[in-house]
């Protein structure tokens, strides 16, 4: 047994610490497959206090550590890029409390988003933020890479709804940042916003509290192709701008189109078209008396093809396209690379444009799956990490997309976190001022960078 | 057959995403990721690109996977796990890497001849008959001792002379040595249900037992049911145990389909079993085998309602009971953690008696034993689901007056 395993296990009595090489391989990388760094080791710890412990422990490891929720992340931001140990967050899956009165419910970092979802369902309320790994992805990593998702478009993202926070720091400190109770926690309120997105950088998190909404009376989906990007642009801006206010407006490009449908999640839809999918919800009365002019609005903009439905069964139907082309992807392709730019909206057809070019360019497959109600665009660089030469084609493309990103007024992530994928770009955006102060955040919370280094800022060593 | 590729491509689809992660009962129940479909993966590849050495951890991470196939239906991908998982259990077997338990490995050479399984286990069907239990998992019922399936069969065909489609029945191994009564209700179903049910002597076990223990053997079996069910001219060939249909089904592809039996009933409409008054409950869970491998919906509203009990389907339906084949024999404490918290809900379940019925004979020797040792401790009955739709000894097809003729539409409830 190295020093290492011996310390670790000696912070972790009644938790889990892999050592063994096959132990530490499933856990080399997150969701972007191809980056894989080895771990020097995994704990698991058994529950909150076992991960408060192991915390007040970890300076003396001289190692680096990373938090973890389900990996689901596609930002390379749980790997041990700089070696070291990482911690999953397995073990604290209690969701303590829902408060249906006080809409809030408090959580552990290890609960999977949609066990809460679940856990909330009959009590009439839910917790808007629907990142596509709902199935797999924890609160803890929703929490660190300030998750977004489809309906973030009227709901707005993780930090809208986060209430409070607590951390434990590399000294073992535990810190409450807000709580149920607003700005009344030993922490001035504002303060939870530098935990929000903060990937791992200042703290372990253990519990939140969230916020609730009511479950929304009625539901709408509407699905709607369109011939070209200029008809679907328009029916984009216009849906924006509309008074039904829609939860939700997603677009799948062509390619991806012709993915979905020479697979077999083939839904019908028109070759070589753009499906434009949104969704408007609310009180019966209100919704109901909106959907016609929804689907004027939809056909006016120049869609022959507009289906819509409340019905439970019809509307995952028409949400299958969508749902199922990010999968699919692995089904063309042995690795991707998928970007998470902001754009402003008039930029839309001139970025994809930009996508598309230099992607036949360097012989590289581009599918386009985004958020497009706000810009988040979504594109996917199919490539195969064992063909000499194409990753670096696809980290050019990605360049010189991020460049023009920036040029319109864009930035480099929506949703997904900057990681370690997205580091070396974070220059492009920020100037030197903007970088010194950025520093300064995790330098104060650990000074030595010990916590998931060379993420974020690619230079942020970790130097014992 | 195509033969089978020296070193298949571990990782070929898997981007990685984790979406199997949520499904898999070793995931969920130690939260270890390489105890996951995505960590195994990336084991198995990382082995086979040789950047990983031989450890035993991938060894004891390859036996720790149940084999219920729930990742298969959660990736996105279409990665085929539970093949490449077959594969690899039986490399590791071969290489000495696993060895199953000396009782498997006997068992495995009798589940290749059926007369000596039938001969070996006839004290047991004795004893069941009997209603004596001797195993947590010997659910009961009153199995013949000495009249085969195939016998009666020829009996009752003889007999009632159907006229509809006809099909070829799996009897299996186990199931026809140890648990035949639930065979001769399937053949009294299919009958009632005017379907000419035909039995080839030469049909041997599906497979399904080599593949579960990685022991060597399943080619010969394949070929032997090819040979014995290929020639015939049936409609289907039918299976009433959903994990022999998978692998039956895997042996016959693309030459014949094999159907589950109750998938097969939900198409013609069966007959309705009166239970006017009966306050019993009947709570249908859905074999891993069934609606994970081969991929079905679920077990036909119209077939659930022909049992004429009120029933709801088992929460968590879809969720693996911890049976695996013999998983539950091979890692007794895992497979025994996960029916403890799926069986959970027949302490406080409502109804009297309290029925368990589901499609899977290796699964109901697993919900059996949640009584026999205690996790369960109310009273509760396990049964096939063909059993509840059994007309017993005295039927005629179709009550003699052909009650719904039309072909019905074979519906399963929403989610299901």
């Amino acid at each position: 047994m190295s020093l290492l395993s011996f310390h670790l296990q000696r912070l972790l009595p009644r938790g889990r610490v892999l050592d063994s090489p096959a132990q530490l391989a499933g856990y080399a990388s997150d969701a972007l497959g191809y980056k894989s760094y080895r771990p020097d080791a995994v704990v698991i710890p058994a529950d909150a206090e076992e991960l408060v412990g192991f915390m007040k422990g970890a300076r003396q490891l001289g190692v680096p550590v990373i938090l973890r929720g389900a990996g689901t992340s596609l930002s390379g931001g749980p790997v041990a890029a700089q070696g070291g140990v990482i911690v999953h967050s397995s073990g604290l899956k209690r969701i303590r409390e829902i408060n249906v009165e006080g809409f809030w419910c408090e959580v552990e970092c290890g609960v999977g988003l949609n066990e809460l979802d679940a856990a909330l369902k009959p009590h009439g309320v839910f917790y808007p933020p629907d990142p596509s790994s709902g199935p797999v992805c924890t609160l803890g990593g929703n929490v660190a890479s300030n998750a977004g998702g489809a309906h973030c478009f009227r709901y707005g993202v993780t930090s809208n709804y986060v209430l409070g926070v607590e951390v434990v720091l590399l000294d073992g400190s535990v810190h409450r940042f807000g709580g149920p109770a607003g700005g009344r926690g030993p922490w001035r309120e504002d303060w939870k916003r530098f935990m929000i997105g903060s990937e791992g950088t200042l703290g372990a998190f253990t519990r939140f509290w969230l916020r609730l909404l009511p479950v929304p009376e009625k539901v709408w989906t509407f699905r709607a192709t369109y011939p070209d990007l200029r008809s679907i642009e328009a029916a984009i801006h216009a849906l924006v701008a509309h008074s039904s206010y829609p939860a939700a407006i997603e677009l799948l490009d062509p390619r991806g189109v012709a993915m979905v449908e020479s697979s077999q999640m083939a839904v019908g839809l028109p070759k070589g078209s753009f499906m434009l999918l949104m969704e408007i919800d609310g009180p019966a009365a209100l919704v109901d008396a909106r959907v016609e002019p929804v689907a004027e609005l939809l056909r006016k903009a120049g869609s022959r093809d507009v289906v819509f439905s409340d019905e439970d069964a019809i509307r995952q139907k028409l949400w299958k396209a969508r749902k199922a082309a990010g999968g699919l992807l692995g089904q063309l392709s042995p690795d991707y690379v998928v970007q998470d730019a902001v754009i402003p909206k008039r930029a839309l057809a001139e970025v994809l444009q930009l996508v598309y070019d230099e992607a036949d360019a360097a012989g590289i497959r581009a599918v386009n799956i985004f958020h497009a109600g706000d810009g988040n665009l979504h594109p996917n660089f199919l490539f195969d990490s064992r063909v000499p030469g194409e990753l670096e084609k696809v980290e050019l493309i990605s360049e010189r997309l991020m460049r023009r990103v920036i040029e319109v007024g864009g930035t480099l992530s929506g949703e997904h976190g900057i990681g370690n994928d997205k580091a070396a770009y974070m220059p492009l955006v920020f100037g030197p001022d903007s970088m010194r102060l950025q520093w300064a955040v995790p330098a104060a919370f650990n000074p030595t960078h010990q916590l998931n280094p060379l993420k974020v800022f690619g230079n942020r060593c970790f130097t014992a | 057959m195509d033969p089978k590729p020296a070193v298949p491509d571990y990782f070929s689809n898997c981007t990685h995403c984790g979406f199997c992660l949520a499904v898999c009962p070793t995931y969920k129940l130690t939260g270890d990721e390489n105890n996951s479909p995505r960590g195994r993966l990336r084991l198995w590849s990382e082995e086979a690109a040789g950047r990983l050495p031989q450890d035993p951890w991938t060894d004891f991470y390859t036996a720790e996977c149940v084999g219920c196939l729930a990742c298969e239906t959660a990736c996105p991908a279409n990665v085929p796990y539970g093949e490449l998982f077959e594969h690899k259990r039986h490399d590791h077997v071969a290489a000495g890497r696993f060895k199953p338990a000396l009782a498997l490995r006997v068992a495995a050479a009798a589940v290749a001849r059926p007369a000596w399984l039938n001969l070996a286990l006839l004290p047991a069907r004795l004893l069941r008959r009997l209603g004596l239990p001797l195993h947590r998992f010997l659910f009961k019922g009153r199995p013949a001792v000495l009249q085969s399936t195939a016998d009666y069969t020829r009996d009752l065909m003889q007999r009632h002379r159907p006229t509809g489609p006809r099909v070829a029945f799996l009897t299996g191994c186990l199931m026809e040595a140890a648990f035949r009564e639930i065979n001769f209700a399937t053949v009294r179903v299919l009958i009632e249900n005017n379907v000419r049910v035909i039995i080839p002597d030469n049909q041997t076990c599906c497979g399904a037992f080599q593949e579960h223990t990685g022991l060597e053997g399943v080619d010969a079996l394949r070929a032997q049911n090819r040979s014995a069910f290929l020639p015939l001219d049936v409609e289907a060939v039918v299976s009433n145990s959903s994990g022999c249909g998978y692998a039956l089904g895997k042996s016959l592809a693309p030459d014949k389909p094999v159907r589950d039996v109750l998938d097969f009933l939900g198409e013609l409409g069966p007959v309705r079993r009166g239970r006017d008054g009966s306050t019993a409950q009947l709570y249908v869970d859905l074999p891993c085998h069934l609606v994970h491998g081969q991929k079905l919906a679920g077990i036909p509203i119209n077939v659930l309602d022909a049992t004429g009990y009120r029933w709801e389907f088992a929460p968590n339906a879809k969720d693996c009971c911890g049976s695996g084949g013999v998983y539950n024999i091979q890692k007794p404490e895992n497979a025994g953690a996960i029916l403890a918290s799926k069986s959970a809900f027949l302490n406080e379940a409502e109804g009297a008696p309290v029925i368990l019925g589901t499609s899977n004979h290796v699964c109901m020797m697993q919900w059996h034993s949640a009584g026999a040792s205690g996790i369960v401790t109310r009273p509760y009955e396990v049964k096939h689901i063909i059993q509840l739709l059994d007309p017993g000894a005295d039927f005629t097809i179709r009550g003699e007056v052909l009650a719904s003729p039309a072909i019905q539409e074979n519906t399963c409830a929403k989610g299901y």
